[in-house]
Order: C-alpha cells, then structure tokens, then sequence
C-alpha cells in the first residue's frame, strides 16, 4: 500500500487514512540516516529532519504524498528541499502557534479538499466517521496499556510501550498488540522533550534499566493519546486536534508547562528525563526552564543518535537513579 | 575639506582627522527628534569606540560627510531610545517580523518602533561576548542565532528602555526568534503575539485556493491575507488603547512616507549596483537596507540622511569615482553577516557586493497606497524572505546569476541557526551556476586566517 | 598574563555576583544617559595604588605603557570597581613640553627643572603624544586595557588641565605671581598648555580612552576663586569644549578645596564633578540637578582608618550620593594612597556596593 508520511501531531491522521493510503509517521533518527541527510541539509540541522529527508529520499516510490506542517521550522523546511529533489507532492499546513482555529480549521478544510483530489475520493461524512472510528479504537487499545504505564506499581515497559506505538505511527493498527507485564517500582520519571524515533528504542531500554517511565509528552510516545474524537465529524477532528494539549512550540507556552506539571503530579513522578536532539530549538532553548519550573530533579540527554558514549550515558542514568532513590 | 575628497574607505585614524576640520557649529546643525540640545549625533567613529564599539578600531568606512552621517545617526540609537522615552515618547519593541508592524506603530504621533533583534549586531562591534554569554547562562544554546543577544539585553535594560509595549511575531518564523521571543516573555515582558502565515505557493497538483500575487511575484493564497490583517488590526486596537487616537488617515500618511523611503532605497540600491564603480561600500549598504525596518528610532531623520546618501551616490556616479576598483568581482550576498568586518574583508579582497537577500525582502516592498491601509500592509508583508519557500527567496539573486551579472555568491551563516541549516544547501544548488561561497560566521573576534584565506580563495577562482 | 586569559577572569568576577547585573561599561552608559543603573558606579581613584596591587615598582609603572595598563588590570582583578584609570602624575604634560622630572625608583616623579624657567613659551612647541617624553606611555596603557577589558569596562584617561599644566612649567610661586604681574603671557601659556592638553586628548580618544580633565592646582586650596575663574576655567572649558565635539561625557576633578568656587563649576560645561575636601551635601544641594557628581572619600583614612570605620562612611556617603537627580559616581575625593592596605580598599568598594543599588 502507498504510502503518505506526515510529521505532526497536528496532522489529523483520520483525514490521511480517509485517502487509502496508509498514513506513516515520518519518526527517524538513525546515525547512518542523518549522515546521509547532510547531503542535502548542513551539518547543523536537526538529526530527525535529516534522517527523515533520507529516508523520504531511499524511499521515493514508497510515498504518495507528503504532509507537513508549520510547527517546526527545519521540519517544515525539509518539505522545500523535498519538493526540489522530488516529484512527491507536498502539502504543508499552516499549524499556528497563537490562538488562531480559523487558521488551522481553514487549512484542515484545504488539506481535505487536496487529498480528495490526490486520491480521487470524496471524504463523506460517513467515511469520516469510519476513520475516526477506527483511529479511535486503535488509541484507545493503546490507553489501556499507557494507562499500566502509570499506575503503581507500572506494570509496562515504555521500551514496550513504544514498539506498540511504533505500529500506530506507521499505520499498523490492526496488528494485534502483546505486551508483556513487567512491574516496576523502580523511580519514576515523566519524559518529555524531541521525538523518540523508531530507532530509539534502546535508549529507552538505557533509561529503563535504572528508571520507569510512567509517562511522557512525546511526538514518538503516547502523545497522540490525548487526541479524544468525540463528535464524529470533520468539526470533531478539527476541535480535538486543535485542542490537544499544547506544543511547546505554542506561544505564549504557559499551558505546556501547566499541563506537563499536572500530569508529572497525577503519575507521581519524582524525576523528569529532558531528551533533546542536536539542534531542536524547540526544545534546548527551553531546557532551563524545565530544569526549574518543576521543581523536579532532571536528567539532561542530548543527542545525534550516534550514540558514541553509551558507557557515560549508562553512568550518568545510574546516579540521577541513585539520586532519586535517596530522596524518596 | 569634504568636497574634494577622493571617496575611498578609511580606518578610524583618519576619520578623526577628518573629523576634526568640521566646524563645532556645523556639526550641531544635525540632530534627532528636532532637539538640538541632546539630540546631536554627528560623531566620528572613535566616539562609539571609546564608548565600547571597539571594532570600529579595525573597520574601514567611506569617508564622505554622508557616511559620517550614517554612522553617527546608527550608532546613537540606543541612546536616542532612552532618551525618546525620557521626553514622553512611546517605545514599542516589535519583533520578529522585520519590517511591517514598525509602519503602523510609526503612525501614532510620538510613538517610536524598535527591533531588538538588532542587538544582534552588538556583540560584533562590541567586539565582545558579553550579551551572548548572558544568554547561554539564561539558557540559550550556543550554536544558534546571534539574535539571542536580543534576550540578554531584555534582561540587562541597558541597551533600550522598557518597551511600552511589545509585539512579537511567531508562526512561520525562525524558531530561533521565536524561541528567543518566549523566553522574553518568561522574564516578565508582557507580549503581544502576532501570527506570520507560511506563504504556500501554488502547485500544480493543488486545487481550490484562490491565489494572489505580491507586488514582487510571491503567489499566496488569498485568504491568507485576511489572517494578517487581523493581526494588523490587534497591532492597531492596542495602540490606540495606548496612546488613545485613532485616525487611519494617520496610517495612510505613514505608509506613504514609508514608501518614500522605500523607493529611495531602492534608487540607492540600483544606482550603486549598477554603476561600473561601486560608489559606496558594501557595509553602509547593509546599514542603508535595514534602515527601512523602522528608521532606527526617529524615521525623518533617517529618511533626511538617504536623500543626503542618494545625492552623494549620484554625485560619484556623475563623476565616475568610487570607493572599489573598477575592476572588483561583481558578487551576490545571501544573508546579512552579524559580523560587519566580514564585507569589509571580502571588499579588501576585491569583491564588490551587487545583490543582496538579507531576508528583509518585506521591508523594501512598496505598500499599496490605496484601499485598505491593512490589506495593504498584509500583501506588503506577504513578499517576507522566510515565510515562504528558499526558491522564492533567492529569486531575484538567481535572476541575476542567469543574467551574468553576479560571478559569485556568499552566503554568511550562522552555526545552529534553523533556516540557515536547512536552506543553505538548497540555495547552493540553485545558485550553482556561480561559484558559491558559504561561511559560518564565528562568534565575535573570532575571524580567523584560515576564514580570511578561504574568502581569499574564492575571490581567486572568481577573478 | 595574556590579555584574553585577564578578560576572561574579569568575566568570571564581574558575574560571581548575582546582583550585578551589568558590566561597569554597560553601567557607566547608563550613568551618561542619565538612566539609573543597577547600582551606583563605584571607581576610587586607584592609579598609581595599582603599580602596589601588582607589585611592581612605581617607576616601571609610569614609564612603560604594558605594566601600567596590567597593573591597572590587576587593581581591577583584586577589587571589582567600575573603571580602568590610566595617570601617574599631573605633570605628564608639561614634560613632554619641556619641563625636567627626576624620577625616584619607587615614588612619582617629581618636578626638577620647569622648562618655563629656561625658555620663552613662544619657543615651545606642542607635544606629538606618540613620540614626546611618557606621552606614548599613557596611549600604550590606554590601548593595552582597551584590547584587554575595553568591552567591559571604560577606560579613564586622567589629562593634567591647561592650568595645572601650566603651573608645571613654570616654577610655580612665580606663575601665581605672574598671574598678577604679567596675565596676558600667563594666558599665552595657558593657551599653549590648552591646546597641548587638546592634542593630548585626541590621540587618547583615538586610543580608546576616555579623558579625564584633572586641575589639582586649581583648587581653592591654591589659588583664588578670582584667579581660578579667570586663568583656570575659561581653559578648562576649552579642552571641554573641544571633547563636547565628540560628545564624550567630561569629567572635571579637582582636588583639594573647592566650596569656595562651587557656583563657577557648571560654567565649564563639564558633565561630571569630581570632588574632595567639600562638603557633599552642600555639593549635591548646588550642584546635582545639572551635574554629576563623584566622590568625595577622604583618602587619608584610606590610610588610617579601620574597615569597619571606612565601610560605615563609605555607607553613609554613598546613601547621601545616590539622592543626586542627575547621577552620582562613589569615589574618594583624591587618588588612593599608593600604600593604602588592601584590605581597606576592599571595605570601600564592598561598602558601596551594599548600599549603592538603584534597582530592585
């Protein structure tokens, strides 16, 4: 099946999957991937982006379409390098960062009426609410895991967790999802910061040798839980994507800070892991108000996904753990 | 004695000497905000150096009485801030969107715009670290933009007053500025934020849309318009709850006046890339096109010194004299460099900048002088540089390319700044009929013999 | 010590303190603009102090360029105030003009044989200050520190006034006689010494400095409010008027006893009073709504008071100071005594700073 990647969390994916193509979550970070990307992109720009452009780029005739947004900027940049080196057609919405629905309804409404004309369908009312069905059933099957995340003890793995979610963001939903209990009482910590890409799943696995992640707001995590479809129309797409809970990229972001305090307080997290990629603006230029607006210890991970010291990271992972334990 | 100077560009030493046959009574006839008694600023250079500009020990300018003018009138603008506060003005930092919002804040009498954002400068005339290194102790990265000189100088207060109020444009921007922006926000500042759409341009494989075209050739979707001017017209409610008039026939005047000014740069800017000798220096040309965004705090007075500027240029021009060789590389400019020795230095190697893409391209578009004033502020704002895509932003410079008259390109950069790693290589590959050139300029001082020999290098295979 | 290792350690003083929130050049730009800064601006006038802070000998000091501007550097290191201040001695010019100093190996120079005494002032020429006597001295320490520290902090360049300079020429009875007996070859003099002082200023701005105008010989305590008005002001105001063209901020410090010639000083025009033996409040009730004012420590008891008595003065001079509208720089009325303990120069500038705040 053809493919349409897309980027955002903003991106309704009922509206790609309306098409019949499978909706993919462009979530790469792979150190051989990003090399390559610096073909295209200067050395300096996001990991992620340059790891999705390769893959995009290996992947041509995978791709019907493409769907970006403007939430970030090198991510929403990465669709005009696309556009010059491809033949994919591309659709960037503009996803805004102050309080303008009109803006964001309107360009839903555009989005909808360009993958009607890519794929040939009309997007009745009816298929739109089979999508919504479906997507809703997928998310909820994974909040029910999420949910063992976070209870007390957690009984599930985020290692786990995120190879499950893997499958949404590729469009997998109906493969059958196990996972195995594994109870912790371990520290636990909420994560928040870039997105977990596919091939990150051992940094996560690092994490968890010492910690438990109960909890994250994470673009490869269980972010997209906190999309609630309840009135079963293309209004009910626009009203529960718009109103997710906000981007750190939103301005003002108060309400992402307010949010991730309330949710750190409901999983009774005692610590918080800030993940960041080389150069995520989104994300390192707010570190230090994450270090302080929570009045929680936190571990700072920055990385290009090479990984290179495993050994140190192990070590650091080790003590933010010990430091957790004494003062619980 | 400055009649009759052969132009040419001149280190400080020699400005002082020239300076030094003004008459006192002739240098207080310029001055700012109509007050001549603090409101003098034809200075030399070494006033702003023994203030703390310390690069203008190593800067070369052009010599002329113009020139004086120019340096003298940029360089007092953090004073002339202060001092537009102490006298009962309003000032209103803008940020962000390089060059809209200035026009109609400028149309409320004794309200005065600013940029902050051009503090980004300051650490490189200074010639020193201390406004970065206080953003990376409040948490900036360090490999990104120089513009984060801008949130420590909100923190320091020492470089502008408090803003009266504070507009601050975000949404299809440099995430960079608009990380910089938030964290303004977070030290106390109260801001109002503004949404820049991304200027999608037609494909052929869209539908639906009606699109629209700038006075430059952007293509844009016609509603998107529509989502600037209601943030125009915020812009606007809230200077009239600050100051309490509201009279649109205020805005239209100034939109005119903007527009002169606009055109003379634009007469400028022809006239001194066009001629066989470059009459006046890449530097003051960049200083030139930026006074579009807001005038540098008092707009007649910086229109006054164009006009002086244009008729020095023609007056070189009639002459056939100039600051360059005649023989210097015609070259394009992709990005203005936060580090200003840098055109000198590729000057001295004997380059000559003829185009320029220093992403203010909104603010050297005409603005419609009829119908709506804040439609026509919107389709004004729709030419911006980097709201929409890097093919539409190189245009022009790629027009020149094709037409032979560029022989080479430079693109300054800045390491870790978001539209400089994604867009460079893009701009490489479309310029690449030319011999491009792109440099990471380094933090202040930090110009090394290895930088100089690789711009040495290029002007080589150029010639 | 290499120059980007002493800004680097001034980087990391400056900031050890939370409070300070600005660099004493962000500070003093402040002052000129007449906006409040963080805090007060505080520069004792630590000059030849600094050759005993860095341990070097007076003469080496005052005769090369390099070690003046690092022991200055080191005064900054040890202290924390808010300015570089490049001076030796008030006769700098008048030797480069002529006149003959002995230089003791560990004490200022001292006037030995005023050219004045020798020649006409018809025969003398004025000084090129990149080549005559120790005038290249001072423009090497001014450009030193410039590079070193010039971006954090303002570099003071002290410049004997045309009357100081003028009585250094002469032997000095006879001048003040002479003001008396023969005022128009005084005032050829004093016109010289003027434009001597003005060329001396141009090279120091070109240098990086910013000068300071000092007329120690022109205190009440020497002469007359009638003589100071008559062969001291009007050339002071001409050097100023010559920096007002630059639009440098002046200041004007004259030590000894000026109470009696208060209501002349804002006829100079010079932007900032520095003061010593008067009474700052009535300095502040004449004076602070036009001028700034600097001072007025008592540099004796720099010498031999306790800490604890300097750091209460210190207190209550700067609390008074800082009521001036136009601004207030705390400083001692004199230079700090070369022998002055450390420990003692410390407690001043400690104490200003606890008191000193503007802001919040």
């Amino acid at each position: 099946m053809e493919l349409i990647g897309y980027t955002c969390s903003y991106i309704p994916v009922e509206i790609l999957a309306a098409t019949g193509f499978r909706p993919y979550r462009l979530l790469h970070g792979e150190v051989n991937l990003s090399k390559q990307g610096e073909k295209l992109v200067r050395v300096d720009a996001c990991p992620m982006v340059k790891s999705n452009l390769s893959y995009i780029m290996n992947n041509q005739d995978k791709f019907r379409a493409l769907v970006g947004s403007t939430g970030c900027d090198m991510s929403r940049r990465m669709f005009d390098v696309v556009s010059e080196m491809t033949e994919i057609p591309v659709y960037v919405i503009n996803n805004p960062r102050t309080d303008r629905v009109q803006i964001f309804n309107d360009e839903i409404d555009w989005l909808v009426k360009q993958l009607e004309h890519l794929s040939g369908k009309k997007f009745s009312d009816d298929l739109i609410a089979q999508e919504i069905e479906k997507w809703e059933n997928a998310r909820e099957c994974l909040r029910k895991i999420d949910e063992k995340r976070g209870t007390k003890p957690s009984l599930v793995l985020t290692t786990d967790f995120h190879k499950a979610v893997a499958n949404y963001y590729q469009g997998n939903i109906t493969d059958k999802i196990e996972i195995t209990e594994d109870r912790s009482n371990k520290p636990r910590v909420y994560l928040l910061g870039s997105a977990i890409t596919y091939e990150s799943n051992q940094i996560l696995k690092l994490l968890e040798k010492e910690l438990r992640i109960v909890g994250d707001y994470n673009c490869g995590l269980s972010r997209f839980l906190n999309i609630r479809i309840g009135d079963k129309t293309l209004s009910g797409i626009k009203d529960a994507y718009y109103n997710q809970p906000p981007c750190i990229f939103k301005r003002p972001n108060d309400k992402f800070f307010e949010f991730i305090q309330n949710e750190i307080k409901k999983l009774d997290c005692i610590g918080i892991v800030a993940w960041t990629l080389d150069y995520c603006d989104i994300y390192e230029y707010e570190l230090q108000k994450i270090e302080t607006a929570f009045n929680f210890p936190v571990l700072r991970i920055k990385s290009d996904f090479s990984f290179q010291n495993l050994s140190q990271l192990r070590t650091r992972i080790g003590a933010f753990a010990e430091m957790l334990c004494s003062k619980t | 004695m400055f009649e009759n100077l052969a132009p040419k560009k001149i280190d400080l030493k020699e400005w002082s000497r020239q300076f030094r046959s003004l008459d006192t009574d002739f240098i207080n006839k310029f001055f700012y905000y109509k007050n001549n008694d603090w409101g003098r600023y034809l200075f030399p250079p070494a006033t702003f150096m023994v203030y703390g500009a310390r690069q203008l020990k190593h800067l070369k300018l052009d010599n002329s009485l113009t020139s004086l003018r120019l340096w003298g009138f940029s360089f007092n603008e953090s004073e002339r801030l202060f001092r537009a506060k102490q006298s009962g003005k309003k000032v209103i930092a803008t940020m962000g969107d390089l060059g809209t919002v200035p026009v109609i804040v400028m149309a409320f009498p004794g309200c005065i715009p600013f940029y902050p954002d051009c503090t980004w400068w300051t650490p490189f005339f200074n010639e020193s670290n201390v406004l970065l290194d206080r953003a990376s102790e409040m948490g900036v990265p360090e490999a990104s933009c120089f513009v984060r000189s801008a949130l420590a100088a909100f923190d320091k207060k020492a470089y502008f007053p408090k803003p009266d109020l504070l507009f601050a444009s975000t949404g299809a921007s440099c995430d960079d500025y608009s990380c910089i922006m938030q964290m303004v926000g977070n030290l106390g500042y109260d801001i109002i934020w503004l949404e820049m759409p991304f200027r999608r341009h037609t494909a052929k494989y869209f539908v639906g849309d009606k699109y629209k075209t700038t006075n430059q050739g952007l293509e844009y979707p016609e509603r998107f318009e529509d989502y600037l001017v209601t943030e125009y017209k915020k812009v606007w409610a809230k200077m009239v709850e600050l100051t309490e008039i509201n009279d649109l026939e205020l805005l239209r005047e100034n939109i005119k006046k903007t527009n002169r000014l606009r055109q003379l740069v634009e007469n400028i800017k022809n006239l001194t890339y066009e001629v066989e000798i470059a009459p006046f220096p890449a530097l003051e040309m960049m200083v030139i096109e930026f006074g579009n965004l807001y005038g540098y705090a008092d707009f007649d007075e910086w229109l006054d010194i164009c006009e002086m500027i244009y008729e020095t240029i023609k007056e070189r021009t009639r002459k056939g004299i100039g600051v360059l060789k005649p023989d210097a590389i015609p070259i394009a400019w992709v990005m203005p460099t936060a580090d200003p020795i840098v055109l000198n230095l590729v000057e001295d190697l004997g380059g000559r900048v003829v185009a320029t893409e220093y992403v203010i391209n909104q603010a050297l578009a005409q603005i419609e002088e009829q119908g709506d004033p804040f439609n026509a502020l919107a389709r004004s704002f729709l030419n911006a540089s980097l709201i929409g895509s890097t093919e539409e932003r190189v245009r022009r410079i790629t027009e020149k390319v094709e037409q032979g008259r560029v022989r080479g390109v430079i693109i300054t950069n800045m390491l870790g700044a978001s539209h400089c790693s994604m867009e460079t290589r893009l701009i490489e590959k479309m310029l690449s009929k030319v011999p491009v050139l792109s440099l990471d300029v380094p933090s202040p001082l930090g110009i090394t013999e290895q930088l100089k020999t690789r711009i040495a290098a290029f002007m080589e295979t150029l010639r | 010590m290499p120059i980007s290792f002493a800004s680097a350690l001034i980087s990391a003083f400056y900031f050890r303190e939370m409070k300070d929130i600005l660099t004493p050049r962000e500070r003093f730009g402040l002052l000129v603009i007449d906006e409040k800064p963080d805090r007060c601006n505080i520069i004792p006038l630590i000059t030849s102090h600094s050759a005993k802070v860095k341990g070097v000998k007076l003469k080496d000091y005052y005769t090369n360029g390099e070690i003046m501007a690092r022991a200055q550097i080191a005064a900054i290191e040890e202290y924390g105030h808010d300015a570089i201040s490049i001076f030796s001695e008030v006769g700098i010019i008048a030797e480069a003009m002529g006149s003959e100093f002995f230089y003791p190996e560990d004490d200022l120079p001292v006037l030995k044989n005023p050219i004045l005494t020798q020649t006409n002032i018809d025969n003398i020429k004025i000084p090129n200050p990149e080549k005559e006597k120790r005038l290249p001295v001072y423009l090497e320490a001014i450009e030193y520190a410039y590079q070193a520290l010039g971006d954090k902090v303002p570099i003071l360049a002290y410049v004997p006034a045309p009357f100081t300079t003028g009585m250094m020429l002469s032997d000095p009875n006879k001048f003040l006689i002479q003001t008396i007996k023969e005022p128009e070859y005084i005032k050829k003099v004093l016109e010289k010494s003027s434009q001597a002082a003005i060329e001396f200023c141009y090279h120091i701005i070109d240098a990086g400095g910013l000068p300071i105008l000092v007329d120690p010989l022109a205190s009440s305590s020497v002469i007359s409010p009638k003589t100071y008005k008559e062969f001291a002001l009007p050339y002071e105001r001409a050097v100023i008027d010559f920096l007002h063209r630059y639009d440098l901020d002046v200041i004007l410090h004259i030590c000894g006893n000026t109470t009696p010639i208060l209501d002349l000083l804002p006829e100079t025009d010079a932007d900032l009073i520095s003061i010593d033996q008067v009474d700052l409040k009535t300095v502040l009730e004449k004076l602070s709504k036009r001028i700034r004012i600097i001072g007025n420590f008592d540099t004796s008891k720099l010498l031999f008071f306790s800490k604890e008595n300097i750091a209460n003065e210190v207190k209550n001079m700067v609390k008074l100071g800082m009521s001036a509208p136009k601004g207030y720089i705390a400083s001692t009325g004199c230079e700090v005594p070369t022998h002055a303990p450390k420990e003692n120069v410390k407690a001043f500038i400690k104490a200003a700073k606890e008191v000193g705040w503007y802001w919040d």
